[in-house]
């Protein structure tokens, strides 16, 4: 009898719902084997995809790696985020760092966390001389005010920069951001000189939402290619320099990936590629044709490497899941593909 | 069986024939096997579910060590028994409840729901922590000292009256309860709608000065939140437009993620979510009444949850009483209100 109050009870614990560990996508193997390298981030690190195989590059400890972004030579610019600042470095392929682009955490010798800053979403110009970024800087005084947004900047790539209190030494400012929305974040600079990004804007009817903008120059206007209900963020341009995927969530909690054209300082009609998903973060292949993405299958799964084949031609392939399904990728990382 | 010995001294064991039982017999010794079973079955169970059973005594005002006794709360009486199919509502109540408040918690956020069963619509009113209104003491004050004056009772209390409905349960949720069911749960898929940044963020969790701060920053987009994001991301505030009633959007769109996950969570695993919760979950629900809702709350769709926030017109800011408030529009306020929740 006691043997079936012990069985009842373990039963009970058998029915428990156990949450699925993630597992590192360096112990699985990629379902659909795709040529170059893709670098993709998981859990602080960075993790290379070649053909079936899998490795994490060896960076060093501390703080999360993510958002890497590949160099025509190879190498790459990854993001290297603590708790409070974040910073740009320059990386090998196998991640031995060649160079620490910024300096961001300004706490450790006064500690007044609102003098340390943000850099995310490197992405480099059509020329390879410039990196282009988000940063949180420049931000009131520390007590003075709580507005702390994002806005976009330029910088010669060839040498580390400073990030202060009054905006980016030796950079250029590209945007001012509409104060207390989180600000101008995500650019893809174009090849002919502009850049284009996402803008987080208040509505002014209870609501923060946010448009594709482009601008042509360093603090021109800002043209909005998409509205204010269509929601839209995280552009990737292929290099065609005209074919834009982005992701539109018309204030829902569900997302499109949605594919458009770039017709001069307009885009043309938006067309799904991916409807009622919770997709992020897309970025194109070298060659132009295909489409990575982040995605979870269903609403409570992992957020996996997902692809598109032929996404900006006539007849798009069905989606694909790449990474095993037992992997939980950081979604707000796009993936990096070279045709290394 | 007895026990003899044989010529050589060993011990032999005999089998005495038994008398045949009766059938009355053998139907009480079978029973009280079966009795024994059942007992030690049930003992089982019980002791399975003794976390959340010793979280339920202490919700339903038995024992209430999480609120000093200060709580008079509600206990669920037989005819207040959740029906699978009869619409309620719900006041969802949660706390700062870290080492500044020793006990004497303020409500960050309350959520007023009605569920209905039978038709799986959902609506969720965000209540903002600062409107002016008569408490149940009878003073005015901010409605998120409610519960520090009297516990969720008085919460209840003072939501009924101003907001002229009724209330059939609540839950309250202190931030740590929060942290540790969403970690229990793996967490939370959220698209978050813009960069939630905050320089000023309470670092009250952290194990360190309590009234230190911290810098937090929760990216946009379609992504996986721990517990710790999520609350970050429902709890930062400073550095938004629509400052607390865009953290009341937040809340709710959390609590609408969560829903996903009530579609793998059973009956099993409410002791170690009630294990996980402590002292920061109280309610006067019972666990079979949770146990019910959860099937429910998984099968309702997206697009059958209403949202409501009370932005101006139906509120607007006033500095009343030496302080920054949200003074009410009732004649703006109670329509919309009846329009989903049955009065009182």
């Amino acid at each position: 009898m006691i043997v079936s109050g012990l069985l009842a009870n373990r039963a009970l614990a058998v029915l428990q719902t156990h949450t699925t560990a993630a597992v590192l996508i360096n112990t699985t193997r990629p379902q659909v084997r795709l040529p170059g390298t893709i670098y993709v981030s998981q859990e602080g690190a960075i993790y290379a995809i070649t053909g079936s195989k899998v490795h994490e590059l060896a960076l060093p400890s501390g703080g999360d790696w993510t958002q890497p972004r590949v160099l025509a030579d190879g190498s790459l610019l990854v993001i290297r985020r603590f708790d409070a600042y974040s910073d740009l470095y320059h990386v090998t392929s196998t991640g031995r760092v060649l160079s620490r682009l910024t300096s961001d955490d300004e706490s450790t010798s006064n500690e007044t966390l609102p003098l340390d800053h943000w850099i995310l979403w490197p992405a480099v110009g059509a020329d390879g001389t410039d990196v282009y970024f988000a940063t949180d800087a420049p931000k009131p005084a520390p007590n003075q005010s709580y507005e702390v947004d994002f806005s976009l900047w330029s910088a010669p790539l060839g040498a580390p920069f400073v990030i202060g209190d009054t905006g980016v030494a030796g950079g250029t400012r590209w945007s001012v951001p509409d104060t207390y929305t989180g600000g101008d974040i995500e650019p893809v600079p174009l090849p002919g000189g502009g850049v284009l990004y996402s803008s987080y804007t208040n509505t002014g009817k209870g609501t923060v939402v946010t448009v594709l903008g482009l601008q042509t120059g360093p603090n021109s206007p800002m043209e909005s290619l998409t509205s204010q209900q269509q929601d839209c963020g995280a552009p990737a341009v292929a290099p065609d320099g005209v074919t834009v995927a982005m992701v539109c969530t018309n204030s829902g909690q569900t997302a499109d990936l949605d594919i458009a054209t770039l017709e001069g300082n307009a885009l043309g009609p938006l067309r799904v590629l991916a409807a009622n998903c919770l997709c992020n973060a897309p970025s194109w292949s070298p060659s132009g044709d295909n489409l990575l993405y982040m995605n979870a299958a269903d609403p409570d799964g992992n957020f996996g490497l997902w692809y598109i084949a032929n996404a900006g031609g006539a007849h798009p392939s069905a989606t694909r899941r790449v990474s095993d399904a037992s992997v939980d990728l950081d979604a707000t990382s796009a993936a990096a593909w070279t045709g290394r | 069986m007895s026990r003899s010995y044989d010529l050589s001294g060993r011990r032999t064991v005999r089998r005495r024939r038994a008398s045949r039982p009766t059938g009355r017999q053998r139907f009480t010794r079978r029973s009280f096997v079966a009795a024994g079973f059942l007992v030690s079955i049930l003992t089982g169970v019980a002791l399975y579910f003794l976390p959340a059973l010793q979280v339920a005594l202490r919700d339903t005002g038995q024992v209430n060590t999480s609120l000093g006794g200060s709580a008079q709360l509600k206990p669920v009486s037989a005819s207040e028994n959740l029906s699978a199919t009869a619409p309620f509502t719900l006041l969802l109540l949660g706390s700062d409840s870290d080492s500044k408040f020793k006990g004497d918690y303020l409500t960050q956020s309350m959520i007023l729901t009605r569920v209905d069963p039978e038709t799986r619509h959902v609506t969720m009113l965000s209540i903002p922590r600062d409107l002016w209104v008569r408490l149940c003491t009878g003073d005015n004050g901010k409605i998120d000292q409610a519960f520090l004056h009297g516990g969720a009772q008085c919460a209840i209390q003072t939501v009924e009256q101003d907001l002229r409905v009724h209330i059939d349960y609540y839950a309250w949720i202190g931030l740590q309860g929060l942290v540790s069911v969403l970690n229990e749960l793996g967490g939370v898929n959220v698209i978050a709608n813009n960069p939630v940044m905050d320089d000023y963020y309470p670092a009250d969790l952290s194990g360190g000065d309590p009234f230190d701060d911290e810098r937090i920053l929760v990216l946009p987009g379609a992504q996986h939140m721990s517990g710790t994001l999520a609350l970050e991301y429902v709890r930062a505030r400073h550095d938004d437009a629509y400052g607390d009633f865009a953290r009341s959007q937040r809340q709710q769109q959390i609590l609408i993620a969560l829903r996903a996950k009530t579609k793998h969570v059973s009956l099993a695993d409410i002791p170690t979510l009630a294990t996980s919760l402590g002292s920061d979950f109280q309610t006067d629900m019972s666990i079979g009444q949770v146990s019910e809702l959860l099937p429910i709350a998984g099968s309702v769709p997206l697009a059958s949850i209403t949202q409501v926030v009370l932005l101006p017109p139906y509120t607007s800011n006033e500095y009343v009483g030496g302080q920054d408030a949200l003074m009410p529009n009732w004649q703006l306020i109670r329509p919309e209100v009846a329009k989903y929740f049955p009065a009182v």
